[in-house]
């Protein structure tokens, strides 16, 4: 699915026209231009497909992926951890998780202005939220799943997990304006077009965004078939915006009978999504567990190809449950995406540089390197932008 | 050495890789990139027992790994207790020699 976005909407030709004129006279404070062919680049209204991630000190770049450049880089406070973000729905807006995994921070992708922020520790509370955030599908609300602790003088105490959610008008500051109780271990989450949002954990939950009702949208771990052992999933990275889905994979043993004998099992590569235009789950094997991937996803607009990536970049055969190809990378990544008409791959994390490879040949095009140091965990998010 | 018997396939590695003289190799290993306490793969050996599915190279998945307290046992807690472990060192493959030991402050 291709997502297009008109900055039209959100403010006028001539406006958007006036802030990149401002922008190339007046040095932003927070705002670091990139070199003088990015800037001027950036000057000139863009098509195309857009990246935004973080990496340290504490930077959020938007990159340019057709003309291999970062647009633009903007430095947010504090330190840097985990680095997820999520976009609001016009793209003018990322949401970046960081500070050691504890602030909000919304930041203008034009200006580099910080529209939005909340310290989610309080008082006497530390609260820390692991890859999870996500913007409802309206862009009023963001979301975050809550791993609070009490520091007591004598003692600490682990309280409840929830999610909060904050209103993004909000301002500098923000407080959540209502919480729900949530499950624990979540890792990654997304809104889908009805506003509900998915959480993956040990299983992947779908809430009620107004009342917080809690449901298990697709079983994980509380699977009970007697011909495939618990499921091991590990997924930190927000993917799939480009599909418009919620996407992880899992590793699991696949036994010939009841006896589950380990010795002659089948393990596997498999996925597990939510198809956040209507909800509807699938989860599904996709290859042999023959080396070590964190994060993948299907190739847009080919759902039998399935691609993932640490150390090598590989290609899958849904159907067929084969790889089609794999290479060696130049070192690891952590995390996939593709371009909206799935002709490149870019791989994101570790390092500070996307490597951008062709989908079908799996040949590597090209290096962008960001300013500044590791993405470590940061997801990247992938847009299209027609002007 | 003698004083054991191995029982599984890696003890009979161990006690074969003893005999052939290999130990000075897995102790500089263990000087060199840590040595687990966990169960998680991802410091010594990857889910198959061997290497090749770790990160390459190791500073490509230290951040990754570090910040989020997945490998506890083997650097700073810089979520919490050690914030400021890597703040000078932005690019672990290029800055890891400014990566130190820490020891917890004297409060007295």
């Amino acid at each position: 699915m291709r997502i297009h976005i008109r900055l039209n909407d959100i403010v006028s030709r001539a406006g958007r026209l006036a802030i990149l004129a401002a922008l190339m006279a007046v040095p932003l404070s927070g705002c670091a231009q990139k070199d003088e062919p990015a800037e001027s680049a950036a000057a000139a209204p863009r098509s195309g497909d857009f990246m935004v991630v973080m990496n340290r000190p504490n930077n959020v770049h938007l990159i340019d992926l057709g003309q291999r450049a970062v647009v633009r880089t903007c430095e947010l406070p504090g330190d840097f951890g985990p680095g997820s973000v999520a976009l609001s729905p016009d793209k003018r807006t990322a949401y970046a998780l960081t500070n050691r995994f504890e602030n909000i921070y919304g930041v203008d992708l034009e200006t580099c202005e910080i529209r939005f922020s909340a310290r989610q520790s309080q008082g006497d509370e530390r609260v820390k939220s692991i890859g999870s955030i996500a913007v409802s599908p309206d862009g009023r609300e963001v979301y975050t799943h809550q791993n609070p602790t009490r520091l007591l003088v004598d003692r600490y105490e682990v309280q409840e997990a929830r999610i909060a959610v904050f209103d993004t008008s909000a301002g500098l500051d923000a407080k959540p304006v209502r919480t729900f109780p949530a499950p624990r271990q979540v890792t990654i989450m997304a809104a889908g077009d009805d506003g509900t949002l998915y959480m993956g954990a040990r299983d992947i939950y779908a809430m009620n965004m107004q009342t917080g009702a809690t449901t298990v949208a697709l079983a994980s771990q509380s699977r009970n078939d007697p011909l495939e052992s618990p499921r091991d999933s590990l997924s930190v990275w927000p993917l799939g915006d480009i599909n418009n889905e919620l996407v992880r994979m899992y590793s699991a043993a696949i036994f010939k009978d009841e006896s589950q004998d380990m010795a002659t099992a089948d393990w596997v590569w498999g996925f597990e999504r939510v198809d956040l235009a209507n909800g509807s789950v699938e989860s599904k094997v996709f290859g042999p567990l023959e080396v070590v991937l964190f994060s993948g996803m299907a190739r847009p607009g080919k759902p039998n190809e399935f691609y993932g990536v640490l150390t090598q970049l590989k290609k899958f055969d849904v159907a067929a449950r084969k790889e089609l190809k794999s290479v060696d990378l130049e070192h690891s990544y952590y995390c996939i995406n593709f371009s909206t008409d799935g002709s490149e791959v870019y791989l994101a994390g570790t390092f500070n540089d996307i490597a951008v490879y062709d989908a079908d040949s799996l040949e590597k095009l090209a290096n962008i390197e960001l300013p500044g140091g590791d993405m470590a965990l940061a997801n990247s998010r992938v847009f299209s932008q027609r002007l | 050495m003698k004083h054991f018997k191995p029982l599984n396939e890696k003890a009979r590695l161990l006690d074969e890789a003893t005999r052939e003289g290999g130990v000075d190799e897995v102790v500089a290993m263990q000087t060199v990139a840590g040595c687990t306490a966990t169960t998680d793969p991802g410091w010594e050996v990857d889910m198959f027992g061997g290497v090749a599915g770790l990160c390459q190279p190791m500073e490509a998945d230290l951040y990754g790994c570090a910040d989020p307290c997945w490998w506890p046992a083997q650097v700073p807690d810089v979520m919490v207790t050690y914030p400021d472990w890597a703040g000078d060192a932005p690019s672990a493959g290029q800055d890891w020699r400014k990566l130190d030991a820490v020891f917890p402050e004297d409060d007295s």
